[in-house]
Parts: C-alpha cells; sequence; structure tokens
C-alpha cells in the first residue's frame, strides 16, 4: 500500500501516461456506447415505452411491424388466446408530416386508446380517447422542433390535432405520431393509395400478457403467427441488433485493447523495477505485497481513467448535434467501469508471474 | 562461477575453521560445513565448500574475496535468500536451512539488516519513508515505536535534515547512511553488509563503514561485511578470507597480500 501509493503520488508523469491512455479508451468506449444507446433506444421507443408486452406478426412479417399485415379476426383470435389479458391491432405508418413549423418524417402509430400497445411515456397533455379520431400525442422529438399542442400534423388531406406528448417513443430513428386506428389508416390510405378501400386491416397485435406469461407461451397457443416479446420486437427492427452488434464489438474490442494496455505498462514498469523488488524481497517483502501494490496500482489508475473519459465523453455528448442519436446512460457507465477495472486488473495480472520470478539473491553480489 | 576453478580438499592456508568455530561456543552466527554446489549438465560448481565459521555477539567480522570466490554465496546463504546443499547455519538458536520459503521472508524481514552495494533504496519514499517502509514488514515493533525509533536512527545518522528527501536529492554517502538506518531499523540480529563501497569514492567509504562499525559496536549488534577492499578491513574484529569457494579465517588482515 504504502509503496503503491507514494510511487503513483511522486511519480505522477509516468503514471500520467497510463492514465491518459486509459482515459482515452474509456472516452472512445463510453462515446461509442451513448451512440449505441441512442440508436438502440431511437430505434425502438415505439415498442418499449408502451403497456405491450408483447407483440404477434403475420407468419411471413419476420416481426416486423411494416412488413406485417393482419385482419380483424386474427387480431380477435389473438386476445382469445389463454395468457392474453388485452390484445388490440396496430398500425405503422412512415411518412412525412406537415405542422405550422415544417414539414417532418415521422412514424404514424394507429393504436386502440383502451387497448394494448399505447405509450405510457406521457409527459404533457393527454393522449387520444377512446373513440376519438383526428387527434394524435407526439414525441418529444417533435414538440422540441416546433410542433405544439393545438397544431395540426397533415399527412396528405388527413390532419391530427396535436392533444399530448410523449417521450421515448421514437421508431427507428423517426418521431412518432399516436392516433386512433381510423385516423391512421385514413393517412395510411392517402399515400399508399393500393390500399384505397381497405378499412378494417392493421400491422400487428400489440399484446398485454397476463402476469407471468411469456412471449414465447402466447406463442404456442397462436398457431402460425409469430409472437415476440416487446424487446424481441424492438430487437427485430431491421438494422438494430446488427447495429448494436457493431458496436458492442468495438466497444469490447476496445477494452480488451485497455487491458492490453494495463498489461504492457505494468510489464515495463515491472521489468524496471526488477532490482528494486529483488532488493524489496530480500528486506523481506512478500511476493504477494508486490503483486498487491501492482493490482492497487492499476486500479487507481483505471478509476482515473474512468472519471476523465467520462468526463470528457459527456462532454462532447453536450456539444454533439442534435442530430446525432446519442444517449448516456448511467447503467451504461457503471457497466462500462466495472469492465475498465476487471480489464485493469486482469492487464496487471499478467505482471505478477515475472514478478514472483524475481529472486531476491540477485540483490546481493550485483555488478558494480 | 568458472569452470576452471578448483573444486578440491584444499590444505587450509590458515586456521583450521573447525578449531575456530570451537573457540566460540556461544557464537550469535553459527556456520557449519556448509557447501553450495551448483550443477549445470554434468558438471558440478562447488560456489563454497565446507565452508565453517562462527560469529560472536557485537562482533563485526569482514568476508574478503575475490569475485567468483564464492564470497557472495556465502553471504546469500547466512542471510536466507539461499538454501545451502549441506550443513547448517544457525542464527541466534533459528536453524535458517530448515526455514520454509515463506518463513524466509520473515526471517529476512526481523531478523537480518541487508545494506546493499548501490544502496537500493526506494527512489519514491523519502528517507525517513524507507525506514518505515521495512518497520511494516514486521510485527515485533509497533507502528509508533517505529515513528520515534525511525527519527532516532536518521539523528544518529546525521540525516535529521534530510528526512524528507527522496533518494535523487541525496549524495551517495546519504544514501548509503539511510541504507544503514534502514538495516538497523528492525533491530535484526545480524547485519550483512555487501560492498558498501563499491559505488562510493575512497574517502566516503570510509567514512560510511566507520560508521557502520560504530553502529554495530554500540548496539551490540553482529555485522558481516563482504568486501574486496584491504583498506576497509581496520574497522572489523575479525576477517575471514574466501578463495574459490574455501572459507579461511585470517589471524591478521594486513598479512593478507592480493
Amino acid at each position: 500500500m504504502m509503496l503503491a501509493l507514494n510511487e503513483i503520488r511522486r511519480g505522477r508523469g509516468r503514471f500520467a501516461s497510463i492514465i491518459a491512455a486509459l482515459s482515452l479508451i474509456v472516452f472512445l468506449v463510453l462515446t461509442l456506447a451513448a451512440l449505441a444507446d441512442g440508436l438502440f433506444f431511437g430505434a425502438t421507443g415505439a415498442v418499449r415505452s408502451t403497456n405491450a408486452t408483447a407483440y404477434a406478426f403475420s407468419p411471413d412479417a419476420k416481426g416486423s411491424l411494416i412488413r406485417s399485415s393482419m385482419t380483424p379476426e386474427q387480431v380477435r383470435e389473438v386476445s382469445s388466446d389463454p395468457g392474453v389479458a388485452t390484445a388490440s391491432g396496430v398500425g405503422v405508418l412512415l411518412t412525412a408530416g406537415t405542422a405550422p413549423s415544417g414539414e417532418y418524417d415521422v412514424a404514424v402509430f394507429g393504436v386502440q386508446p383502451d387497448g394494448a400497445g399505447v405509450p405510457t411515456t406521457l409527459t404533457d397533455g393527454r393522449l387520444p380517447q377512446p373513440g376519438e379520431n383526428g387527434t394524435a400525442a407526439i414525441d418529444q422529438e417533435l414538440a422540441y422542433e416546433g410542433v405544439a399542442i393545438g397544431d395540426s400534423i397533415t399527412v396528405g388531406t388527413q390532419s391530427a390535432e396535436v392533444v399530448g406528448v410523449v417521450r421515448d417513443s421514437s421508431y427507428q430513428l423517426q418521431p412518432t405520431v399516436w392516433t386512433s386506428l381510423d385516423t391512421w389508416r385514413a393517412m395510411r390510405n392517402e399515400v399508399r393509395p393500393e390500399f384505397t378501400g381497405v378499412t378494417d386491416d392493421v400491422n400487428a397485435v400489440a399484446i398485454i400478457t397476463d402476469s407471468g406469461v411469456t412471449a414465447e407461451q402466447v406463442q404456442s397457443e397462436v398457431g402460425d403467427l409469430t409472437v415476440l416479446s416487446a424487446e424481441a420486437t424492438g430487437l427485430a427492427i431491421p438494422g438494430v441488433e446488427q447495429q448494436s452488434s457493431t458496436l458492442n464489438s468495438i466497444i469490447y474490442t476496445a477494452l480488451a485493447v485497455a487491458a492490453l494496455v494495463v498489461a504492457l505498462f505494468f510489464a515495463l514498469v515491472v521489468l524496471e523495477k526488477r532490482e528494486l523488488f529483488a532488493a524489496l524481497k530480500a528486506l523481506g517483502t512478500s511476493t504477494r505485497k508486490l503483486g498487491a501494490g501492482v493490482v492497487l496500482q492499476a486500479i487507481i489508475a483505471s478509476a482515473i481513467g474512468v472519471v476523465i473519459g467520462a468526463l470528457a465523453s459527456r462532454g462532447l455528448g453536450a456539444i454533439v448535434p442534435d442530430e446525432v442519436p446519442t444517449l448516456f446512460r448511467t447503467e451504461t457507465l457503471i457497466t462500462i467501469s466495472i469492465f475498465t477495472l476487471v480489464a485493469g486488473v486482469v492487464g496487471a495480472a499478467f505482471s505478477l508471474r515475472r514478478i514472483a520470478r524475481i529472486d531476491p539473491a540477485t540483490a546481493i553480489g550485483g555488478t558494480l | 562461477m568458472n569452470d576452471d576453478f578448483v573444486p578440491a580438499h584444499p590444505q587450509d592456508p590458515g586456521l583450521d575453521p573447525a578449531q575456530d568455530a570451537g573457540s566460540h561456543a556461544d557464537a550469535i552466527l553459527k556456520v557449519e560445513d556448509v557447501s553450495k554446489i551448483y550443477r549445470s549438465g554434468d558438471t558440478e560448481v562447488h560456489a563454497v565448500s565446507s565452508a565453517t565459521m562462527a560469529v560472536d555477539q557485537g562482533e563485526f567480522v569482514a568476508l574478503l574475496g575475490p569475485s567468483g570466490s564464492g564470497k557472495t554465496t556465502l553471504i546469500s546463504m547466512i542471510g536466507g535468500l539461499l538454501s545451502p546443499t549441506t550443513g547448517s547455519i544457525t542464527l541466534a538458536g533459528t536453524d535458517v536451512a530448515a526455514l520454509s520459503k515463506r518463513e524466509l521472508t520473515a526471517f529476512r524481514a526481523e531478523r537480518v539488516g541487508f545494506v546493499f552495494q548501490a544502496a537500493n533504496l526506494v527512489p519514491f519514499l523519502t528517507a525517513r519513508e524507507n525506514l518505515l517502509y521495512v518497520s511494516t514488514l514486521q510485527k515485533r515493533i509497533s507502528r509508533k515505536e517505529a515513528h520515534a525509533r525511525a527519527d532516532q536512527l536518521l539523528e544518529e545518522l546525521g540525516l535529521a535534515a534530510r528526512a524528507k528527501n527522496v533518494p535523487e536529492q541525496l549524495s551517495g554517502g546519504e544514501r548509503q547512511r539511510v541504507a544503514i538506518g534502514r538495516a538497523l531499523m528492525n533491530d535484526p540480529d545480524l547485519i550483512l553488509v555487501d560492498e558498501p563501497t563499491a559505488a562510493l569514492d575512497t574517502k566516503l567509504g570510509r567514512q560510511v563503514v566507520e560508521l557502520l562499525a560504530r553502529e554495530i559496536k554500540q548496539r551490540g549488534k553482529t555485522g558481516i561485511m563482504v568486501t574486496h577492499d584491504l583498506r576497509m578491513v581496520e574497522y572489523t574484529d575479525r576477517v575471514f578470507e574466501i578463495l574459490d569457494g574455501h572459507l579461511t579465517h585470517v589471524e591478521q588482515p594486513s598479512a593478507l597480500a592480493h
């Protein structure tokens, strides 16, 4: 302890290099993680921030809301299955909407206000009421862009009056507009003329399962339909899983690099201190004590690296343009902090064998 | 070790070591018939052959010998850094050769003080902290006593003003004085000194050895100094000479003609 701490205190220059390297890695990892989280949350909000616990899709849809198409009979069948508390249709339309403040790319969601798949993240105003057409709740992103309660959002010739604001509800990085199934269908039929005359279809079925019932259990009841949990529905959105795994593999690689950097640093430090360690062993210092000192130093360097890296990453997050979907989550920070500390300890552990091999007898009869 | 050195049983030119040991029946350190044999392939190298010596409490003895003579091997065995191939080493009743590796670590911390050739102080600790550090390796002296002892030692060694300096800020002589303080810190039974003047000029070297001899005498400690410098033996009580692994007690240091 005394050795390890004083060495860092009096040898700041040397430890500054390892701390700087670790800070940069942590900065990189946290920034990538913020981007990964931002992309993930931005893509999946519409299926995470609702009261639905699972979604059912038509057999050929491969779990995609947009590709799926279902009839009212299928919705009714699902709602009568055991384990399903509530089931109702969900319609999705990716389009452009016009508001007084401008034109926006939006995802219009048609839901049944007293059913399943309704947002639970209302921050202002209210949601459309059951039986009410021509009203909508908008995602917070649109509110930030200048759309306000009382404005109307128009798709083609169909309008909806904004009555409320919900947060964390975007879909494929597009802000959402939540309206009734009828209003959604009217908008959809304007934009997609091939649907003209279709009056009762939906894309998928949002399900609230009975407590303790999993999506897999529902799946076994519904025959050829695909049932996914809300979480799995998020991952099934095209690109989401690929994005997550790409960014995560970069993050894990960077953490492995952190372990390697620490390993190399302490390998050099130990190599340089062979003579001193031999003398300390001759004086009666145990290998365990010397090893514990190196591990402690690695933990301190990693911890300081985490603090500096986290601050720098948050600093970047504050100046990054809004179009870049970044999200700084405490959970992610804690996870990455722990991983970095573990990487530091693992890296330092590579030096322990080297320390153990130093022979105290070499302290006597030096080469002078 | 050179391959050409003679691992024989030569006639001792000096006194018979066995007899010499006999005259120190109450000796604090007894080295009895100790050999260290290194094997490299088919060759056996006798680094130390049947060494016997006894040192009384309060004695400061010199171990003279040219490089490769086995003096480093012998002192390493006495200090618990190497195990003898045969023979026994007893320090104040403890059979050093019988100790496990872990016990040897504790033995070195509590019972032996080392002064190395190049001081080998911890570069990132102050003079005072270098002394205190070794006190953390033992359990006999309390923390509070250790602080008082470190201050007292630094005072005695003329280092009171340098207590807060790190080794880099100290002169070679000062560093070696801190090393002496460190060796005395844990109140050991035996102080082993390895070529203390190797890194110093003659004048400083003399001062350091003189100080070492005085501290050992004043405290009634026992010391062994390895050296190849004949001029340093005048500060010691007795002289042993080692040549090609054979240890002999020399009556008159001045009789040595290396």
